[in-house]
């Protein structure tokens, strides 16, 4: 800890959840939970081809069947709703418009063409069925390298190839260092598509208000108010008419943020029919038509000289971006591109980014879009050190940033500073005993035990100030807003425009704001999600709660509580509220060398505030609260590493975790306990991607894997048990040294087993450069061998 | 097929419905009986959120018809914490050991093991494990839910608890 | 995903469930436990206009035994199997496989009937049936008829079972007091599908030689089946390393395993050999008194 700071009276503390009781007695208010009567349903007709166009659709059938209300294709939607034109003004992009609903041609298996809404879900589906579509097949092209050829089929006719996004960049000169260089080391990493699962799949409960013309929608999303203006330009209508409200959400992981289609056709619907709508996502049409992730090719060339420290790095990405683009096709794979080098030092930089439109299901962001950066970045120090012959550990101490070198600006020109990467991987390696370990290996590999240990080494970027999105190119705020008020009563109410899914806002923002204000968190009230209450700010994403959400909630808090005092200081006639304090709802004075405990309370300002103005200083405006606005840093980061020890069968291909190690520093936590349940899910979430899950489409682009018995996530049983240390320092720029987190797990998760894995198989030379990893896939390259 | 009238006993009331045969429990006990805290993620009985307990035995709400269910004692999720708000000492141990997040697995975890310690009061952490496998968390990485049942069970064990209607 | 439309009935007894049966033929479906079922009509791959019901039909459930033989109802669920002490006691094999079907609310409500009739290639019920020869109770309207699991088990999801009968109970032969068994199976995680499974019964004669030998291999082929031949030359071998390496690479050869997203044939090839040995193994120790 950073001695200067003081320490914080609730910020730290390891409060159990507010929000826990109404989740454990079955009382959360997810959004399928909330009725309005009359409500009707809808269950949307999906192409069955990955590529076909619309030849006509006949609805008649379908429109007949008792409980059916109304049957609309994208003929109709798209007249009620503008398209969605994807263009910001980034070189190498090429610009995209996509209606609300297909009509000349479907894209993908699941591509929604028409709709059908009845008086319940079961009807719908039945409808549904009766709805006659007559496709005409065309090529479909279903692997990233085949869409980039001259010959491909189009996925999307405007563009003149699929290749929607090129962009290259580089700094120094990596050629020069290539040829200078004792070796050039090459690495290949494929990363397959995966999607996030959130346990509650997508929907929405759309409610037209006839009389006032406003449009209410209620909707798991992680940014409310970005998606509240979408909505309102996609729905022709003004930000005032629409309100969006946020439920409680089942989670989100990056797929609940932008406005998909079938959300666009519901508020559409329910406008046009003047009755609330509703609709389910199913699990088929989560696995298949949601939204996607990570398929990624990345190739690096090292220039290193012979004691392994690299000159220079040069990297090839390419992402199989799926049919649509919901968000700047640039947007995922540019996070990898720029953060790429991470702890490592090196200068001459230089990539080159192609992105690919195919017949497959949209990406989206997945919790750590960049994952594979740490990833990449480990097995390219491992490629060094098998190169070289050198230890791995060794290679990395070589190259890792250390205190002196900081802060570091990166060749991408971002300044990573209050990190520590190489006290972080000393001491994950003194705990996990790394020397014992190799002699513990070496024995076991005498007895035919294959045990193996990977390091992998994180920066986590986060929180994305405005400067970030300037500089990218990519349009967009980093701000967050904050308001905290008290009312006459003394409770406090505070809110930001972020939106939990999962993690504890409800506790650690109260916990913000309490120190803040200088009053017990319990008596803190945060409301999120609903547009007409909350602050207009840029939602949960990238790791930003904390320190977007949770700091300009601090700041707020501060400066209301900068006003109560003053207003204590006029009550009691002081000059200055230089010696007065809130601790616990009470103010304090300091006098005769300790401070001590006055009569008046917040409550008692709170009443003078609004019910006895002329009791307050000249000037001073009636009331007690704030709106309050702030910007982050371009980048805030957290930084870790993740040990990973495994054992693998080379008999059955199957992997055992035996021990699992983390040391992180992200900065000062609100709740030390949320903050390890991040840790923990981030990590999991990671290692089930690597190990388990995986998105198959065949070569017709038809989705193998559309239920759960075939898409697999890590279970409890497959699942490690975690050991966290911590080595936090606060972040020097933001409210209370506040950083980002939540994500590192995944990236840390990722480079860790595989590194490990490699390890293990080490004698056998192989080396996994692939996912899932499954017995399967270790077994196919064993067998050659073993 | 017609919708029928049934009555399901949902923790210890009588509901009356008119549902069609094929209008799954999960459906039934949260539009019918308006008990919304059993939820629904994937009606392939995979992920284990719709778990409720019929005569006392964690099933799947959404591989059983409603009309299976007439006659049985169905538990759900609204059950377990006692009328005064009372945790049962599973999940005072949840809230605790920080077993949740988002919430959407829990109530099934909580059906599956308030059961299952009743059998089973001294488990390991294997068998614990064993028993979570058949409910999916997105969230927690598991570690917070194991270490949860097994303070609770400790806690069963040795009377310490007092609360809840498991 | 929601099922479609179907009438639902629910006879109280076996003529009641033989008449609709009779009736709707083709167009009813038995409704078990429902854990295989209602899933393929949740996703509307199954769409059966009729439903019959026979959790109401009280001669379905129970288990007995008679010295040679336990009976087990066709709609016993498995949790039920697992618990069953008469089956700890006389039939081991029996709650030890039930352990690794699904998970524990699955196991509250699937059946062994259902299981048996439904034949995943993947299932461990038709399997375990196969290995012990157990002898399935078909009922009608016409009578009663047995038959043989190996018989009955036609293909991937066919059975010998008429639109108009009932599958109403299996009969299976206990195991001797030192007969060894082993159940071992290879999954990607605890409760799913299985990828190979190898079942084993062991019997050794007073030399310590084998006097009977049952092998049955699951998930490679469309059907479980028995290692006939190795089960026939096993009898007064020595069940010696060699020879459990000869009867593994045997079992790797045999059957037509088909490659899948999550095992090629070679994978299953390999795990086939690989739990032979493990199961054989395990079955020696449990006939000279060990746990296995």
């Amino acid at each position: 800890m950073n001695e200067d700071a003081a320490p914080f009276n609730v910020i730290g503390k390891p409060l159990p959840r507010k929000e826990d009781r109404r989740f454990l007695t079955g009382r959360g208010r997810y959004l399928d939970d909330i009725d309005l009567p009359g409500t009707i349903h809808v269950c949307f007709v999906r192409s069955p081809y990955a590529h076909a166009r619309i030849l006509s659709i006949d609805i008649s059938e379908a429109e007949q069947m008792p409980g059916v209300v109304a049957v609309v294709t994208g003929e109709q939607v798209n007249q009620w709703t503008a398209p969605l034109r994807m263009a910001p003004p980034i070189d190498g992009l090429q610009p995209m418009e996509m209606t609300t609903l297909p009509v000349d041609k479907v894209r993908f298996q699941g591509d929604p063409v028409a709709c059908v809404v009845a008086t319940d879900r079961y009807l719908a589906e039945d409808a549904a069925e009766l709805v006659l579509v007559d496709y005409e097949p065309l090529d479909v092209v279903a692997d990233m390298f085949e869409a980039m050829k001259e010959a491909a089929p189009k996925v999307d006719d405007a563009l003149s190839t699929n290749l929607v996004s090129h962009q290259t960049f580089a700094h120094g000169d990596t050629a020069a260092r290539m040829r200078q260089a004792h070796r050039v080391v090459e690495a290949e990493f494929r990363s397959h598509r995966q999607t996030h699962l959130p346990m509650e799949t997508r929907g929405i409960l759309a409610d037209w208000d006839e009389g006032r013309g406003h449009l209410t929608l209620h909707v798991g999303n992680q940014a409310p108010h970005p998606y509240r203006s979408v909505m309102a330009g996609r729905m022709k209508m003004k930000e005032s008419e629409v309100t969006v409200i946020v439920p409680d959400v089942g989670g989100g992981f990056g797929q609940k943020i932008a406005v998909y289609r079938e959300e666009l056709t519901v508020a559409a619907l329910a406008r046009h029919l003047k009755r609330p709508v509703r609709w389910r996502e199913d699990r088929l049409e989560n696995l298949s038509a949601a939204s996607h992730a990570r398929e990624n090719v990345a190739r690096t060339r090292a220039a290193v000289d012979a004691n392994g420290c690299l000159l220079a790095l040069e990297l090839e990405l390419y992402e199989d971006f799926g049919a649509y683009s919901f968000y700047p096709a640039n947007y995922l794979a540019r996070v990898i591109a720029m953060i790429l080098t991470g702890p490592y030092r090196v200068q001459d930089y230089a990539y080159d980014v192609k992105i690919a439109l195919t017949n497959k299901c949209g990406n989206g962001p997945m919790r750590a879009p960049m994952a594979i950066t740490s990833w990449i970045m480990e097995g390219t120090m491992d490629a060094i050190a098998r190169d070289l012959g050198l230890d791995p550990v060794d290679v990395r101490r070589r190259n890792i940033l250390s205190e002196n070198d900081l802060p570091y600006t990166m060749a991408t020109g971002e300044t990573l500073e209050d990190i520590n990467p190489a006290e972080v991987m000393e001491k994950g390696l003194a705990a996990f005993d790394y020397e014992a370990f190799r002699r513990r290996q070496a024995e076991d590999r005498n007895s035919g035990v294959y045990r193996g240990v990977g390091i992998c080494n994180v920066v986590e970027s986060t929180t994305y100030g405005s400067k970030f999105y300037k500089a990218a190119g990519i349009p967009g705020s980093g701000h967050e807003c904050a308001w905290v008020k008290v009312e006459p009563s003394g409770a406090v109410r505070a809110s930001a425009g972020v939106m939990a899914t999962g993690q504890g806002y409800e506790t650690a923002f109260s916990q913000a704001v309490g120190e803040g204000l200088g009053i017990d968190p319990a008596n803190v009230a945060i409301e999120l999600g609903n547009t007409d209450v909350a602050p207009y700010g840029m939602g949960s994403r990238g790791a930003r709660g904390g320190t977007a959400g949770g700091g300009t909630l601090y700041l707020a808090a501060q400066a209301v509580r900068d006003k109560a005092l003053a207003i204590a200081a006029n009550l009691m006639g002081l000059n200055s509220a230089e010696r007065l304090r809130l601790t616990d709802g009470v103010v304090q004075q300091f006098a005769n060398d300790a401070w001590s405990d006055t009569e008046l309370t917040l409550a008692d300002i709170a009443r003078v505030a609004y019910l006895d103005p002329t009791k307050l200083p000249d000037g001073m405006d009636p009331g007690l609260e704030t709106l309050k606005a702030y910007d982050p840093p371009a980048m805030t980061y957290s930084n870790l590493v993740h040990i990973c020890e495994v054992q693998v069968d080379v008999q059955t291909g199957e992997i055992a975790i035996p021990r699992y190690l983390i040391v992180e520093n992200c900065g000062t936590m609100l709740n030390p306990t949320i903050v390890k349940g991040q840790q923990l899910g981030a990590t999991i979430m990671g290692l089930s991607g690597t190990l388990f899950e995986h998105i198959v489409y065949d070569e017709n682009g038809q989705n193998l894997t559309g239920t759960l018995a075939d898409y697999l996530v890590m279970s409890a049983d497959k699942a490690p048990e975690i050991e966290i240390l911590d080595l936090s320092t606060p972040n020097q720029r933001t409210p209370a040294g506040l950083k980002g987190m939540a994500e590192g797990g995944v990236m840390g998760a990722i480079g860790a087993v595989t590194g490990a894995v490699n390890d293990a198989l080490a004698p056998f030379d192989v080396v996994f450069d692939r996912h899932p990893l499954s017995p399967n896939a270790i077994r196919a390259k064993l067998r050659s061998k073993i | 097929m017609e919708k029928a009238a049934i009555t399901l006993n949902i923790n210890g009331q009588d509901f009356d419905m008119l549902v069609e045969p094929r209008k799954l429990l999960s459906d039934a006990i949260r539009e019918d009986a308006r008990l919304t805290g059993t939820h629904v993620g994937c009606e392939h009985g995979v992920c284990g959120a719709c778990t409720v307990q019929i005569d006392g035995r964690p099933q799947r709400s959404c591989l059983t018809f409603a009309v299976q269910a007439v006659g049985k004692s169905i538990t759900t999720i609204e059950a377990i914490a006692d009328g005064d708000g009372g945790y049962s000492a599973l999940q005072q141990a949840l809230h605790e050991e920080h077993g949740l997040q988002c919430g959407f697995c829990t109530p099934g975890i909580i059906m599956t093991f308030e059961a299952y310690l009743k059998e089973n009061p001294d488990p390991t952490n294997e068998e614990i494990r064993d028993v979570l496998s058949g409910n999916l968390c997105r969230c927690t990485g598991y570690q917070g839910i194991v270490k949860a049942v097994k303070v609770a069970a400790e806690r069963m064990r040795s009377g310490e608890h007092q609360g809840g209607r498991s | 995903m929601k099922p479609g439309r179907f009438t639902y009935h629910a006879p109280e007894s076996l003529d009641a469930a033989f008449g609709l049966l009779g009736e709707y033929g083709d167009d009813a479906k038995i409704l078990a436990g429902g854990q295989s079922l209602i899933p393929m009509m949740n996703l509307r791959m199954a769409r059966p206009d009729h439903i019959v019901d026979i959790a109401a039909i009280p001669e379905l459930t129970g288990i007995s035994e008679n010295g040679e033989q336990v009976t087990i109802g066709s709609m016993t669920c498995h949790a039920d199997i697992v618990a069953a002490e008469i089956l700890v006691q006389r039939c081991p094999i029996l709650p030890a496989a039930a352990k690794f079907i699904a998970h524990h609310a699955i196991r509250n409500r699937g059946t062994i009937g259902g299981s048996v009739s439904h034949a995943d290639p993947a299932a461990e019920w038709p399997l375990i049936a196969i290995l012990l020869d157990a002898e399935m109770v078909v009922r009608s309207s016409r009578g009663e008829r047995r038959v043989q699991a190996a018989d009955f088990i036609q293909s991937i999801y066919t059975v010998d079972l008429e639109p108009d009968e009932i599958l109403t109970s299996l009969v299976f032969p206990v195991l001797a007091a030192d007969e060894g068994w082993a159940f071992q199976q290879i999954s990607r995680r605890a409760g799913d599908f299985a990828i190979v499974t190898v079942a084993v019964t062991l019997a050794l004669a007073p030399g310590g030689t084998i006097e009977r030998l049952r092998l049955c291999l699951g998930g490679m082929d469309v059907t479980p089946f028995r290692l006939n031949d190795v089960e026939r030359d096993a009898t007064g071998k020595a069940p010696d390393a060699t020879w459990m390496e000869e009867v593994a690479q045997l079992a790797a050869a045999s059957g037509s395993p088909e490659s899948d997203m999550h095992a090629s044939i070679e994978y299953r090839r390999e795990m086939a050999a690989h739990l032979t040995k493990q199961a054989l193994n395990t079955a020696i120790q449990r006939c000279r008194g060990g746990d296995g």
